[in-house]
């Protein structure tokens, strides 16, 4: 919804700042979608009267204007079409900085302009540009335009969630915040309209559904004269966003947005009566008839069948119930006499019946949310009021009013109690009170508590009715003690304690709900995630996890240190052992796994892929440590026996690969390798691996001699024993701040080229990557080996080699040429760096 | 003469389709005959050195001729793809009870699997997860949680012993103290990890064990909060038919203290050798948090209250996988992982 401040201020006292009552919208629950501004003009901009116009000869459609604005007469050059003698209209002196131009003295086709008249557009006060504004007769000259439009104004956007219909007028909006700024709600004073008994003017008013329409009232107007709608009436209705019409359905949009309901006026003399002998037309709410032909005030024809309710006169559909009225009963310049519909329609008939048709109206907006049938009488005086005022015209006496099962008033009880453990604090009795009695709520006593909505005629005798007691507090030690509430009949969201505790605490406000458990975030979730992601890997890939005591027998662990005096320093000895080979904890997990691994392989498993997860212990200058590390062999075939692949022993490339899938898993960019020297690893067969100089990973061959201290004969074995050490807090350590994100799609396809060359093998491979990245870094994507051969037909100490090439432009598709281009760059590159043979 | 070189470039088209076997060969053949250095575009530039009226003729002739050609290359590649589309859509299947090929993986240990599920189950519940070191010292594994320099579980026969007075932990309940130390209630946690007790090991004891500690600390948590818990997580470990009780007991750091035991997982309740005929299986240690315990942490034992148990891994994992001695679990045999390695987790 729409609104303008000034307009809403009619009701209620506002804020002075806009952010308050911005603020104070939101947290009442109304979301504020836009706030647009409209700024006062320059007290020089003023109402003018043009005294005469005349055509500059030798133009199109320059007039010089004699513009009368109270205090003298100024000569005007305008070019509107709609400039004419004795019109009042705005004139913009010079001097008058507007939003988008400076009015300044000058010369016009050799005519001296003291000033410029303005359209609504030029004032940025809407897109209306077709001409100069072209006020009423009786506009006072010399004023400001500031008075004339009420400006400055804020135009509020509001988003009305659809369990608020009452929120859908002004009124309501107006109501909600009295209640959540503590301020009087000021309501238009509705006479009740009494009207002249009018003997040849009446009607026949027939109810046919009153599932769909629960009420229908009517009153009828006659010696109105329908005309343009005075300039307050325009106003208000174009800053609500709606187009004025004439002063009838003016009046019946501006009471729409004040109260909410929808209003329709016919032309009484354009509807047909039952009977043509009949005296009076008649208004049937009925449903339509299969295939009734319906045309709408746009023009449009439907056919309309069953389901659908319409409000016909005697012989056909003169408006689609609630959605939209039809055209040959629409009010117009020559109307006269209009009857003034106020009803109530099922928002279900209007949803179906507006999908169906794809027809979406105020009207159907307003009614599919539904509203309360309670006010119909109330809002067609307020209507009549407004149209005596801008059209004249007399009321008759009689009002219509089908409405055969009234909205019932309903009853609520609510505990205190109840509203301390829903929303989570107590609430003052008195606040409760205040809060709903400035929602429309009406206090009627304190009583045992019911759960369901109660009627007038089950209403228990309430205690304390006669004085009011909810002062008293140690009534409501009784937890069941409930204050009880007639719910205002707009207000047909609520029909349960808990909508009005929602309401209770919406008007206080959700930041008064206190926080009681602020639970501290002590997990190390990345850690936890990259530990199974760890033990998941290892998983996938073939390991058995094992899982082994955290002491050893010392003498084991001297195998795999480098330097005696420093391991003697770092051990640490239990005082009690159990017994001398569990009297240290271990530094080293690999005694323990060649253990795993003799055991396994004395039960005849001969591939063995082992791991294990677990924290290292050592001292350091009095200090204990405890790191997370693992560590895992592997030895014998890579894969189970399969017979369409042959079967290869476990070589550093499989082993190579375990570690680089999971650093690559990890996200863990390798910037360095190199050999390590440990006394139990062979010599050069061996590797580890840094991200950011910090050691990640290493993998190497256990040396035979070694394996011979556990048991493990290589050469009845005859396998490869391959170790890997992964240093898991280091892995944890370097992804942590690694954060998954979207990164747009390239527009434009790779494209795959392949070459094969000989090469010399002392030549590395990852050297030669390197070297065909540099050649176009920004076009060359990726470079994968497919093919590696040596022997037959091949050179000794040469290899051969078969690369993919993934290029890639991600600005644009890369061309035949480009491509070539690049693929012979790189091949010159090769055979002048490497002196490769290509193939 | 031209005639004939007309008719000699569709001829020698026509033997080179013949040879054509593949998308390739077709690709070849349209840029020998029609691309941009091909035949028929070589003829095109001859055109300019015929004399002027010669020209329209021959220009028709050979456009003539390259409407052949695009013709005819057209219906052999059409050919060509028909083969290709017929081939792919025949059988190349041979014997299909040949087992497919697929990746076998390893398997966790049953003592992580169990340790994951835990953590599962109570993370559900909105417990953190925490851990703490192994090596402790003495305050945390004993003076913090109230217990006595005489007891007798600070013995050399029940606790191992560093040097310069650490120890290793005998149950995860010390990173209950090093999480009260360090934050302040409300606290939900649950801290996984290994335990040591001077035990020789047998079916049911091991020097080295697995503990699920855990802790609440709150306002207004009573003994029925942890009775809750505990149920929720018996249920949820071993299915929803599980009944638990808790029976008196004692620790130094609860009050009251209590055990839990679930109804056998093996005989449902009835009776088993599993359960020494009792029908119910001893799971977990538990109580409200001692008032002590609180007051050396510095909680308001007068506002807050808490509760504790402690679960034993190896315990569940021989309970619901039926492993009869616990040592099966630490020898690390390939063969009982296997069975593990279908194991949800």
């Amino acid at each position: 919804m729409i609104i303008s401040r000034n307009w809403l201020s009619q009701y209620i006292d506002l804020p002075d700042d806009i952010n308050e009552l911005i603020q104070t919208l939101t947290f009442s629950g109304i979301e504020v979608e836009s706030v647009k501004e409209i700024p006062a003009l320059p007290e020089t901009v003023v109402t003018a009267k043009i005294l005469s116009s005349e055509k500059i000869p030798g133009t199109e459609h320059l007039q010089l204007c004699q513009v009368d604005f109270g205090k003298e007469t100024l000569q005007v050059v305008c070019g509107a079409p709609n400039c004419h003698t004795n019109m009042i209209t705005v004139l913009a002196k010079v001097g008058t900085i507007l939003p988008t131009l400076q009015i300044e003295a000058n010369r016009i086709h050799g005519v001296e302009s003291e000033g410029m008249l303005c359209s609504e557009k030029e004032l940025g006060l809407s897109e209306n540009h077709t001409g100069i504004i072209e006020l009423p007769q009786d506009t006072h000259i010399g004023i400001s335009v500031n008075e004339i439009y009420e400006l400055p104004d804020i135009i509020l956007e509001l988003e009305i969630t659809p369990n608020r219909p009452d929120l859908l007028g002004y009124i309501g909006i107006a109501r909600d915040l009295s209640a959540s700024l503590d301020r009087p709600l000021k309501l238009p004073a509705i006479t009740k309209i009494g009207g002249e008994n009018v003997p040849t003017i009446k009607l026949i008013l027939e109810l046919n559904d009153s599932e769909k329409c629960p009420r229908y009232t009517a009153r009828i107007m006659d010696q109105i004269r329908v005309k343009e709608s005075p300039l307050w009436l325009k106003n208000a209705l174009i800053k609500s966003g709606f187009r004025p019409i004439n002063n009838i359905v003016d009046v019946t949009n501006y009471v729409m947005l004040e109260t909410g309901q929808p209003l329709h006026a016919f032309d009484y003399h354009k509807l047909k009566p039952i009977h043509p002998e009949d005296p009076y037309p008649a208004i049937i709410v009925r449903r339509a008839k299969p295939q009734e032909e319906f045309i709408a005030l746009d023009g449009n024809k439907y056919y309309l069948d069953e389901e659908d309710l319409v409000i016909a006169d005697g012989q056909k559909p003169s408006a689609l119930a609630g959605i939209i009225g039809g055209r040959d009963t629409a009010v117009n310049n020559e109307t006269t006499t209009i009857i003034l519909e106020s009803a109530n329609f099922a928002p279900s008939t209007i949803r179906k019946t507006s999908l169906k048709y794809k027809i979406s109206t105020d009207s159907s907006y307003h009614f599919e949310r539904h509203l309360s049938p309670a006010y119909l009488e109330e809002v067609s005086n307020r209507a009549i009021e407004l149209i005596l005022k801008v059209a004249g015209g007399i009321v008759c006496n009689e009002l219509y009013d089908a409405y055969p099962k009234p909205q019932k008033p309903l009853y609520l009880s609510i505990r205190p109690s109840r509203f301390e453990e829903l929303i989570g604090y107590k609430l003052d009795i008195q606040l409760i009170k205040k809060y709903l009695i400035a929602l429309g709520f009406q206090f009627i006593g304190l009583g045992p508590w019911q759960k369901d909505a109660i009627y007038e005629e089950s209403l228990p005798k309430l205690l304390y009715q006669e004085q009011d007691k909810t002062s008293d507090k140690d009534l409501f030690d009784n937890p069941q003690m409930a204050l009880y509430f007639l719910v205002p009949a707009y207000r047909i969201d609520i029909t349960r304690e808990a909508d009005i505790i929602e309401e209770l605490a919406r008007l206080d406000g959700f930041d008064k709900i206190p926080q009681k458990k602020t639970i501290h975030p002590i997990m190390d979730w990345h850690a936890h995630y990259i530990k199974r992601k760890i033990e998941d890997y290892f998983r996938q890939v073939g390991f058995y996890e094992m899982i082994n005591p955290s002491f050893i027998d010392p003498t084991k662990l001297e195998y795999f240190i480098e330097d005696k005096t420093e391991f003697d320093k770092k051990i640490i000895r239990i005082r009690n052992p159990q017994s001398s080979n569990q009297s240290a904890m271990r530094t080293n997990m690999l005694p323990q796994l060649l253990d795993n691994l003799l055991f396994n392989l004395n039960h005849s498993e001969r591939n063995l892929k082992l791991m294990e997860m677990g924290k290292l212990y050592w001292k350091d200058s009095g200090k204990h440590y405890e790191n997370l590390h693992l560590t895992a062999i592997m030895t014998g075939f890579n894969a189970l026996d399969h017979w369409k692949a042959k079967n290869n022993a476990i070589d550093i490339y499989d082993v190579k690969g375990v570690i680089e899938g999971l650093l690559d898993q990890l996200g863990i960019p390798i910037d360095k390798m190199k050999n390590v020297h440990y006394p139990w690893l062979v010599e050069a067969d061996n590797l580890a691996y840094f991200c950011n100089n910090q050691l990640c990973a290493y993998v190497g061959r256990l040396k035979a001699k070694t394996a011979e201290k556990f048991g493990i004969d290589i050469t009845t074995l005859k396998q490869d024993i391959w170790i890997l050490e992964v240093e898991v807090n280091t892995l944890i350590k370097l992804t942590r701040n690694h954060k998954t994100k979207f990164s747009p799609l390239p527009k434009f396809p790779s494209v795959i080229r392949d070459i094969s060359f000989l090469i010399n093998l002392s030549i590395p491979y990852a050297e030669i990557v390197n070297s065909i990245k540099q050649v176009e870094p920004y076009l060359i994507k990726e470079v994968n080996i497919f093919d590696e051969y040596r022997g037959k037909g091949i050179p000794n100490g040469w290899h051969s080699i078969s690369l993919h090439i993934i290029l890639q432009d991600c600005k644009k598709t890369l061309t035949e040429e480009r491509v070539e281009q690049v693929i012979d760059s790189v091949r010159k590159m090769l055979e002048n760096t490497w002196q490769i043979k290509m193939r | 003469m031209i005639n004939n070189q007309l008719k000699n470039i569709a001829e020698q088209a026509k033997i080179d389709l013949k040879e054509c076997r593949n998308h390739n060969d077709i690709l070849n053949i349209r840029a020998k005959y029609l691309g941009k250095k091909s035949l028929v575009n070589s003829l095109y530039s001859q055109l300019r050195d015929l004399p002027e009226e010669e020209r329209p003729s021959f220009g028709k002739k050979v456009n003539e001729l390259r409407n052949e050609l695009e013709k005819i290359i057209e219906e052999k590649e059409k050919e060509i793809k028909l083969q290709i589309v017929n081939a792919y859509d025949s059988v190349q299947a041979q014997d299909l009870t040949l087992p497919g090929v697929y990746i076998l993986p390893g398997s966790l240990h049953p003592l992580t699997i169990i340790r994951r599920r835990m953590e599962n189950i109570f993370i559900s519940l909105g417990f953190q997860i925490v851990e703490g070191p192994d090596i402790e010292d003495e305050y945390h594994n004993f003076d913090a949680l109230n217990t006595p320099e005489d007891h007798p579980s600070r013995n050399l026969a029940d606790t191992f012993y560093l040097d310069n007075g650490y120890l290793l932990r005998t149950q995860t309940s010390t990173v209950q103290v090093r999480t009260m130390e360090s934050f302040p209630p409300p606290i939900y946690i649950i801290s996984p990890g290994r335990c040591y007790r001077n035990d020789k090991p047998d079916p049911s004891h091991s020097p080295v064990f697995h503990q699920v500690e855990g802790l609440v600390v709150d306002k207004g948590i009573s003994m029925a909060d942890l009775k809750d818990t505990l149920q929720f997580f018996a249920q949820a470990m071993f299915g929803p038919e599980v009944k638990s009780r808790i029976r008196p007991h004692f620790f130094p750091f609860t009050e009251p203290s209590a055990e839990m035991d679930i109804s056998c997982v093996s005989c449902q309740g009835k009776g088993c050798r599993i359960c020494k005929n009792s029908g119910w299986l001893e799971l977990a240690g538990a109580g409200m948090v001692d008032p002590n315990v609180l007051d050396m942490m510095h909680i308001d034992n007068q506002i807050y209250s808490g509760y504790a148990f402690g679960i034993g891994i190896e315990r569940i994992a021989m309970l619901k996988y039926n492993i009869p001695d616990m040592r099966i679990l630490y020898e690390n045999d390939v063969r009982m992982l296997r069975q593990f390695s279908r194991e949800l987790i």
